[in-house]
């Protein structure tokens, strides 16, 4: 029965991807994004039953080599995954079947329907696979469908170069993943993921190639420059799926490799900790100054990645430390955090979709006044913005208030190194907190508020219903799963004793209402409409005097300039040999973009310089290569002799 | 939801609408008579509300249903964020109310929305004004935090009705260390309700203001029920300090007397802390925006330095 499930929602998906290809019409893609919505029911049916009975299905094991068996497997925590790329899928494939129809031509339509599904697949089958050998694969998978979106638009100048960029880092995650798992597998002797009954000095290896892999797909700092060039050239409904649910699949293979282990050491949770920590603090800092929607957002993925770290490092952390509750309650918030940040953020980019799509542009500054224009848009953008600044009741303050909660019982830990430790870590997410709110005041407030700036701004109209209805089922989950977080989570074997938003929620109303009648009844309920904004007795206001995103991230731009590492550099010639006769000069401020400039350029460089030299070894003749093979057979065989 | 806490928030919801206006007064009273001026009387908020509740509301056509709600949600949220502060008698725990980080960002609700409609009619001013608000509401985000997991650090929980009653027995503060917390949560009221050397609650002179700035399109009755809502806060903000560092006198049962006891000795200790701020305002000049984030740091550095005499006592 539980099977059932799984087998349809994969069958409709494949239909989905083949269905656009072979009959290429606007009904076939309508079709397709309607299996998979058709799926992502059964995926939430599924999904929801295992977490609520605890009942895993079977599956049969597919011959697939000698010695490897293809398996899926389905646990609490792969269903939790489910649930939350069931609860995107829903909503970004209602929002797709208008969204895809402003593809350039009839063929790159198809092309991206029949994607989007194998995308949505792939994500669905890593989540699903029992082994590392499926895990690989549709990790494969995954990352080239999503490639091929992000270059929907090839093009582009811009777009080739983000197509390039997230080839290069998603490959390098696989190869650290391929070499983790090769070590687990050498300690093992099975592609299984099971229990790691092993000391951590023997699983250093892995863990660091793991982390590193899973970090580089997440958009861990440093290696999250993919994301900000990736986000905006991949079409929004992409770009939802890509920060919603791709970088949670990531997030999913770390946790199933680190929930296994049995004995870790506290030093991984140091280190995920201030990884995650920093990635918060910088991703939002980043982010501030952005004036490209998309890009804020991909920037703002990386602040919530970086929570989510954060909550995995305390768990160890915690754990390590036998304060058990708390691991829990830290564990739980980063999951929690994890489904959260996929809906409002898929919320979010849909709706940047939305206002790209109406304006034209992605530029902030040439937004302004949209919510007399796309009142709707506007509404559910808010809804976004409120919950991923973690303003309750929504559930993105849940799950933050979940790890504020873990750290501020942190007195019961027994090591005061440790708690320093966490002294500043907690400093630090507090200011990314509250980094976050100015954050989205800036992106809601420049986008939707005031006067529009420019012509393209003007002119905006609604979107089409299918793509509101597709923005207001994460809109609706975002509230609902924060109202009902405590009996959700409770549901599920989380008895956290966390505070009942329902109750909350319903006092706030109450008292919305009774401040509403206490107003009504003081006086006469008179409005007007003035003529224009007051401003100093100017005569008529102009969009040019409205602040912009810039200026409106100015003062924080100042206070952290340390951060944004500008470069001044000027050269100045003199008319005179005494240099008091200033005869021209030059003066240039310089944005450095410090992981591309001191870490990836270096790197880069050094990797050229050296293919350059080993190119050289390739002459084109024959008998050199048998050569070089002998040579690599013999050193191999001479290593195998005395190091094996 | 039972009978004592629906008691309890009708009378301590009541109280603190009914005295907030009265401090607000009180600190001007204060600065003008160390400026060597009268003043006004009193009651004079009370009267520039009741004014206000008579007028009509203006709004600018370029507005939208944010400057509408804002006000109502201001006034309801903290309302809300009353229930967390208890000032005449400690209910029952209930469900997550008195949770110190929900209390937290109940204060970030009104924040973020003011910070909205600041940019809602496209006034240069408003605009002006939520930058900055929200530019140094981060940096004093991770001081109230710090302060605050102080406070959970030596009292060993994170509800703040839980908190009072520890301290309630108590006639001295509970940790020497708190003594040191509540500088900081002063310095936290001084930021949080925008007064100097933060923010210049009493000119309209662009290069000063922040929260004014933010409210200059408000008018009429909206324009009321904003005041009102911030004279809560900083009531709230102020009972918070107090009832940790002097928590005399605060009721635990439910007795005629002892409420009346409770409420005359708040409206005591908050008449000696309003003045106490009134005379800091008087005595400090308005600090540049950029040296802010100094000022905040002291508040930080004291906060801090209560956990880590508590870790390593």
């Amino acid at each position: 029965m539980l099977e059932a499930f799984i087998y349809s929602a994969i069958i409709a998906l494949i239909a989905g991807v083949v269905l656009p290809l072979l009959c290429r019409s606007k009904n076939a893609r309508k079709a397709s994004f309607g299996l998979s919505f058709l799926s992502s029911i059964l995926l939430l049916a599924f999904a929801g039953i295992i977490l609520y009975t605890g009942k895993e299905p079977a599956f049969p094991a597919i011959g697939f080599l000698p010695g490897l068996d293809f398996t899926l497997a389905a646990d609490k925590l792969s269903a939790g995954f489910i649930l939350l790329i069931a609860a995107v899928t829903s909503g970004v494939s209602i929002y797709s079947v208008e969204y895809v129809e402003h593809a350039k031509s009839e063929a790159r339509k198809d092309l991206q329907a029949a994607l989007t599904n194998l995308f949505i697949l792939a994500m669905l089958m890593v989540v699903l696979a029992g082994n590392m050998v499926g895990f690989l694969v549709f990790w494969e998978v995954m990352s080239l469908s999503s490639l091929m979106l992000v270059l929907h638009d090839y093009t582009s100048e811009e777009n080739k170069k983000a197509g390039l960029f997230y080839f290069i880092m998603t490959s390098l995650s696989t190869a650290f993943l391929f070499m983790g798992f090769i070590s687990l597998f050498r300690l093992t002797g099975s592609a299984e993921f099971g229990p790691l009954d092993y000391p951590a000095s023997d699983l250093t290896l892995s863990f660091l190639c793991l982390f590193t892999g899973f970090g580089i797909k997440a958009g861990l700092v440093p290696f999250h420059k993919w994301l900000p060039y990736a986000h905006p050239a991949a079409p929004s409904s992409i770009s939802a799926l890509m920060s919603g649910v791709m970088l949670k699949v990531a997030i999913y293979g770390f946790l199933r490799f680190l929930l296994s282990v049995s004995t870790p050491e506290l030093w991984w949770g140091t280190l995920i900790l201030i990884a995650g920590t920093l990635s918060a603090v910088l991703g939002v800092i980043y982010a501030v100054k952005e004036s490209d929607i998309k890009r804020l957002l991909a920037y703002s993925s990386i602040e919530n990645i970086g929570i989510i770290f954060t909550g995995i490092g305390l768990y160890l952390i915690f754990k390590l430390e036998g304060v058990e509750s708390l691991a829990l309650l830290s564990l739980a918030g980063a999951c929690f955090h994890a489904f959260n940040h996929a809906l409002f953020k898929s919320l979010l980019f849909l709706g940047a979709g939305s206002v790209v799509h109406a304006t034209g542009t992605r530029n902030i500054e040439a937004f302004g006044g949209l919510v007399k224009r796309m009142p709707q848009t506007a509404a559910l953008f808010l809804i976004g913005s409120v919950s991923i600044a973690g303003l309750p009741p929504t559930s993105g303050f849940v799950s933050e208030m979940m790890l504020f909660q873990a750290y501020f019982y942190s007195s019961e830990l027994p090591d005061p190194l440790i708690k320093v430790l966490l002294i500043i870590t907690l400093s630090v997410f507090a200011l990314t907190s509250a980094l976050a709110a100015a954050l989205f005041v800036k992106l809601f407030g420049i986008t939707f508020l005031a006067l529009p700036r420019t012509k393209c701004a003007q002119g905006a109209t609604e979107v089409p219903k299918p793509m509101l209805f597709g923005e207001a089922v994460p809109a609706a989950f975002c509230i609902l799963s924060g109202l009902f977080s405590s009996r959700i989570l409770a549901l599920l074997g989380f008895d956290l004793g966390i505070p009942d938003m329902l109750l909350l929620g319903l006092i706030l109303v109450g008292a919305c209402g009774l401040v509403w009648i206490m107003v009504r009844n003081s006086g006469p309920s008179k409005t007007r409409i003035s003529k224009e904004t007051w401003g100093c007795g100017i005569l008529a206001q102009h969009p040019t005097m409205e602040y912009t995103s810039t200026g409106f991230s100015e003062p924080l731009v100042v206070i952290f300039k340390k951060i944004y590492r500008t470069e001044i550099s000027s050269t100045r010639t003199y008319s005179d040999t005494k240099g008091s006769i200033f005869k021209n000069g030059t003066a240039r401020i310089h944005l450095i973009k410090f992981f591309e400039e001191r870490l990836y350029i270096p790197v880069a460089y050094a990797v050229s310089l050296i293919s350059s030299q080993v190119s050289r070894m390739q002459n084109g003749k024959l008998d050199t290569y048998v050569l070089y093979v002998f040579i690599a057979v013999l050193t191999l065989m001479t290593f195998t002799r005395y190091f094996a | 939801m039972n009978a004592s806490f629906l008691l309890f928030a009708l009378l301590n919801t009541g109280f603190i609408l009914l005295v907030s206006p009265l401090f607000m007064s009180l600190i001007k009273k204060v600065k003008a008579s160390a400026q060597g001026r009268k003043g006004p009387g009193l009651l004079q908020n009370y009267l520039d509300l009741r004014k206000l509740m008579q007028k009509e509301v203006v709004y600018s056509p370029n507005s939208s249903g944010i400057m509408r709600i804002t006000p109502y949600l201001n006034l309801a949220v903290l309302l809300l964020a009353s229930l967390f502060v208890p000032i005449v008698f400690i209910p029952d725990t209930h469900a997550g109310i008195g949770n110190i980080i929900v209390f937290l960002y109940l204060l970030a609700i009104e924040r973020f929305f003011t910070a909205l409609c600041g940019l809602d009619a496209g006034s240069t001013f408003g605009g002006m004004g939520s930058s900055r608000l929200m530019s140094l509401s981060a940096v004093i985000e991770p001081t109230m935090v710090i302060a605050f997991a102080a406070l959970a650090y030596v009292l060993r929980t994170v509800n703040l009705h839980e908190m009072f009653a520890i301290t309630a027995g108590s006639t001295i503060p509970e940790s020497p260390t708190l003594t040191l917390i509540s500088i900081s949560l002063f310095i936290i009221i001084i930021v949080e309700t925008g007064r100097i050397p933060v923010d210049n609650p009493a000119t309209h002179l662009e290069l000063t203001m922040m929260n004014e700035a933010m409210i200059l399109e408000q008018s009429g009755k909206n324009l009321a029920l904003i005041e009102l809502a911030h004279a809560v806060k900083q009531t709230i903000l102020m009972a918070v300090l107090i009832n940790i560092l002097a928590p005399w006198g605060l009721a635990t049962e439910i007795t005629f007397a002892s409420l009346s006891v409770s409420c005359l000795y708040f409206l005591v200790k908050a008449s000696l802390l309003a003045g106490l701020i009134g005379l800091f305002e008087s005595s400090i000049a308005k600090m540049r925006l950029f040296r802010l984030p100094s000022f905040y740091m002291m508040a930080f550095f004291f906060s801090a330095l209560t956990i880590l005499l508590e870790v390593f006592a």
